[in-house]
């Protein structure tokens, strides 16, 4: 099972949990799992067209999944993924 | 300790002063507090929807969601997520390290609100599985408009410590 860490403003989804697990061939089925399991999520994690949404960054281990395959990255029952918001803030 | 080349600091005033009344956003490059490398990121708040702001805490999402979208960068700021990771490998590449996060504020002083202290202790939770330095937040304060206000802070266990920042 890949090891998925959940950002704190996606947290509601996923019953409060800040890691679950999920088996997958690749992030894009990894998308779709977690939907499976947390109704709502995949809407919060892509856009209309299916893309990452424009504020979150997917990483695999340490690598932006963008550098790698993209959606169609494969993934391994060692991985860890990480949903990380991009830095944000404001007056 | 931070330091920051003068064309640095410069480029950094004319992005803060080219995008108010929105506030403007970028990440700072280096070694070991002697900042090099200069990346702008584009402030993509005003083009959110309203769903999409709920990565805000409480207090802010209500001020965002009372404001047209223009007028949420006027108060707010959200970074690029495929610039920050571009930047974020280009300095790695380059065999330098995070040094800063800076974000302008046009209307208030150099200090970091509330929301900077949620979202950089909320980073502080993803830093460390990436395998990223702990960077300093600069606020760019446009509130004295000749001569702006530039203040580096370090974030830590939710309190906002100011770092001195130098000049080369």
């Amino acid at each position: 099972m890949t090891k998925v860490r959940i950002p704190t403003p996606l947290r509601p989804k996923t019953g409060g949990k800040s890691e679950v697990e999920v088996s997958a061939s690749n992030i894009s089925e990894m998308i779709e799992h977690l939907e499976t399991s947390y109704p709502g999520i995949k809407e919060r994690l892509c856009d209309e067209t299916g893309e990452i949404r424009r504020f979150l960054n997917i990483y695999l281990n340490e690598e932006d999944i963008r550098f790698l395959e993209g959606k169609n990255t494969p993934l391994k029952d060692t991985d860890e993924v990480s949903i990380i918001p991009a830095i944000a803030g404001g007056r | 300790m931070l330091t920051i080349p003068a064309t640095i600091a410069e480029a950094m005033i004319a992005h803060a002063r080219e995008l108010a009344p929105h506030e403007c956003c970028g990440i700072l490059g280096g070694t070991h507090g002697d900042v090099s490398a200069h990346y702008r990121i584009t402030n993509i708040l005003a083009t959110l929807s309203e769903d999409e702001l709920e990565r805000f805490d409480a207090p802010k999402l209500s001020d965002l969601k009372q404001l047209s979208p223009e007028e949420r960068a006027d108060i707010a700021f959200q970074m690029d997520s495929q610039e920050m990771g571009k930047a974020l490998r280009d300095i790695r590449e380059k065999e330098l390290m995070l040094q800063a996060f800076y974000h302008s504020h046009t209307m208030s002083p150099a200090r970091p609100s509330q929301t900077d202290i949620t979202i950089a202790m909320e980073f502080e939770g993803y830093r460390e599985k990436l395998n990223l330095p702990e960077p300093l937040h600069i606020i760019i304060s446009l509130l004295d408009a000749a001569s702006p206000d530039i203040r580096a802070y370090r974030i830590h266990n939710g309190e906002a410590t100011e770092v001195p920042i130098t000049r080369s």
